[in-house]
């Protein structure tokens, strides 16, 4: 009885020690295993069934689980489509396609085959598209949203996304190419047109800006857009779509861009008159500031005609952008030209009522100069 | 090694006396209140030394001379005497001369309607904007300089901006709390001509310690010269102005005769007669001014002035060049 209580106990531990063995072997052998180089990655021939359905189960489950607890904003306007559409055009439609655009052929071949959006939306709610959208999908391909700081942006292109279903080729080309009327075929060829085509796609040839949230360029000064530009490029003032804007067009046609919209006329917004109390307000700080609480006067730099020229006009600026700009900034995420810090610090001291005033004011200010110089 | 105990003992002590003949001791007295204050200071330090002194010297003689046992009535008697009545008389006498002190320290009909000079200082983090109401005439901005006449009593209006600051002239008197949403008013009056420094004395961020003000105290006609100057417009043909309204400097600091009118920051009109730069933190020199320029927050930790490094260096010389020269 004594002995075999001793061998039962003896087995146990025999039985433990070739298990932790195993264990420790076992992410030698797959490396190993890996190294001999057997395992087919080719993406000819598909996933095995097992290995879709479990990738399928872990991408569904965590878009599930990480979408929890995404606030949604209030309706966002439907100006943020369009920048969204040109967006798309530029960095989507190339594997997801388009109304009325076929997909390259080897778009097909990519395991995973990118899902026709059209039909694949209805499957996700708001917030899981935002997840997708912005953080994209690891070993499928889908890339993240360029910055990570420009939650406004992916909003737009959820709305977007909402709208793409219900939309013919022709709006869909209206609203994502606008007056260029081009299609990604005729494409960016490097040249002087093109370039202009593909800012064109959102400002407008106008420079005017095709929606609400897409900013009056036409008359800026070429210097802030040249810096702007550098900045979108770099990184460092944040935003999606135009960093993807500024890295494709040619850096050496900056200038004949610059020049090209800072000699368009700058049209001031028509405003209502419910909005006079407001741009009232929005005047006294931009002409005085709050120097109680450190706020300087806004026209300080950006009423000036002699004004350092990296600093924008802002008269007749879009309302909703100059809001959004001057939230981003609150929040001290926007990011820009060397001269960005100026506008984090002292945008963070401002109220959202006098973020709206401020809007609304330089929104409805006459361009007060002449030759953008 | 006892020589250098000794001397490990007396530098701190050398520090303080050092320390009393410097621009910012209340044992250095140039005005009426510190004055007052300085003599109450000697007399109360020297009568408790000499009472310290009859103690141990009673303890002494008690100890070592007078071996013999005193008799209860006479010990009763020293008890009553030098424990009770004398310590009364003198905390009594000493508590009347320095109550009556106080009307003169602190004049109760002191307000800003007084037929004198009214000088608002008001604290902000981390300067201070300076006022001055002449009884007859035009206000005057200035900033991180406190100039007064000798001789006259001058009065003062304090409030804050923005947390609790707090007031002091050392050599000359104070000090007074700056509470924001208050006016707190006192006055002060010069009796000897003299250049103090002025530190804030309430904690009130990051750069308190490098917030000062200099306080010149001047015969009452040199006096009603800089201020008759403080109050023109700027003179200046340095080309510095140009860049200086371009990159918008205008927009917080105020120089007259000039677009430049921003009541955020620091007048600057006359900012080349001042003593020093950014309230006591550096020497005012063009050097230091194009430093504060590119990195105000390098000198001034949580200073409220934006960087403005990213200029071209040729254009914050200039603007240093042009600033140096407004006097």
């Amino acid at each position: 009885m004594k002995l075999n209580v001793n061998r039962h106990r003896i087995a146990v531990r025999i039985n433990w020690k070739y298990i932790a063995i195993g264990l420790a072997v076992l992410p030698f052998a797959a490396v190993f295993v890996a190294w001999l180089g057997f395992f087919n990655i080719g993406a000819a021939s598909g996933h095995w069934r097992i290995t879709e359905l479990f990738l399928q189960l872990a991408m569904r489950s965590a878009v599930r689980t990480y979408a929890i607890g995404i606030e949604e904003p209030e309706a966002f306007d439907r100006g943020a489509i369009l920048p969204a559409a040109g967006h798309f055009a530029r960095g989507c439609a190339t594997c997801h396609g388009a109304p009325g655009e076929p997909r390259p052929a080897m778009v097909k071949a990519m395991l995973p085959r990118p899902p026709r959006l059209e039909r694949a939306v209805h499957a996700w709610d708001d917030a899981q598209l935002f997840r997708i959208v912005k953080r994209g999908i690891r070993f499928t391909g889908m890339p993240a949203w360029p910055t990570q700081m420009r939650d406004d942006e992916v909003w737009g292109m959820v709305a977007f996304l909402r709208r793409l279903p219900d939309l013919d080729p022709e709006e869909y080309r209206n609203l994502a190419y606008g007056p260029a009327k081009r299609s990604r075929a005729s494409g960016f060829n490097g040249s002087f047109d093109a370039a202009l085509a593909g800012c064109a796609r959102c400002h407008g040839m106008d420079g005017l800006g095709r929606s609400a949230f897409v900013p009056v360029i036409a008359g800026q000064h070429r210097a802030y857009f040249v810096e702007s530009l550098r900045a979108y490029a770099a990184g460092e003032r944040a935003s999606g779509i135009m960093e993807l804007a500024a890295t494709e067009a040619d850096r050496k046609l900056w200038q004949r861009l610059a020049e090209y919209y800072a000699s368009l006329p700058a049209t001031e917004d028509e405003q209502s008159a419910a909005d006079a109390e407001r741009i009232a307000r929005g005047r006294r700080i931009a002409q005085y500031g709050v120097p109680r609480r450190d706020i300087p006067a806004c026209l300080g730099c950006h009423g000036r005609p002699d004004r350092n020229p990296v600093y924008p006009q802002l008269d007749g600026q879009k309302r909703p952008y100059l809001e959004n700009q001057l939230r981003l900034f609150a929040e001290g995420e926007r990011g820009g030209t060397d001269y960005a810090h100026l506008m984090t610090e002292f945008a963070s001291r401002l109220e959202r009522k006098e973020i709206e005033s401020l809007a609304a004011y330089f929104a409805s200010r006459q361009v007060q100069r002449g030759k953008a110089e | 090694m006892k020589a250098q105990s000794v001397a490990a003992y007396l530098l701190p002590v050398g520090c303080l006396v050092a320390g009393c003949s410097d621009a910012q001791s209340v044992l250095n007295p140039h005005g009426a209140e510190a004055e007052s204050i300085a003599l109450l200071f000697w007399i109360t330090a020297i009568g408790g030394a000499l009472i310290w002194l009859a103690v141990v010297g009673a303890l002494i003689y008690a100890g070592r001379r007078h071996r013999k046992p005193y008799s209860q009535a006479s010990a009763a008697r020293l008890v009553l005497w030098a424990g009770a009545v004398v310590p009364s008389i003198l905390l009594a006498v000493l508590l009347g001369y320095a109550l009556a002190l106080i009307p003169d320290l602190r004049p109760l009909a002191a307000s800003a309607d007084d037929d004198r000079l009214h000088i608002e200082v008001i604290g902000e983090q981390f300067w201070w904007r300076v006022i001055y109401h002449p009884p007859d005439g035009q206000p005057v901005v200035s900033a991180n300089e406190v100039r007064l006449p000798v001789g006259e009593r001058v009065t003062f209006s304090l409030k804050s901006t923005d947390v609790i600051h707090s007031f002091w002239i050392p050599p000359l008197g104070g000090k007074m709390d700056m509470i924001p949403g208050r006016t707190n008013t006192f006055s002060l009056k010069a009796t000897k001509a003299g250049i103090f420094r002025s530190p804030c004395t309430e904690f009130c961020g990051p750069s308190h310690a490098l917030m000062a003000f200099t306080a010149v105290a001047m015969k009452p006609g040199r006096f009603d010269r800089w201020l008759a100057n403080e109050g023109k417009e700027a003179v200046n043909g340095k080309p510095g102005l140009k860049p200086f309204l371009a990159n918008g400097c205008g927009a917080c600091h105020a120089i007259r005769g000039t677009e430049a009118d921003g009541a955020v920051g620091p007048d600057l009109t006359h900012l080349a007669s001042r003593k020093t730069l950014a309230a006591g933190s550096l020497p005012n020199t063009e050097d230091a001014i194009a430093r504060f320029i590119a990195e105000p927050d390098e000198v001034k930790p949580g200073v409220r002035m934006p960087a403005f490094g990213m200029l071209p260096q040729d254009e914050i010389d200039a603007i240093a060049a042009y600033l140096a020269r407004l006097e």
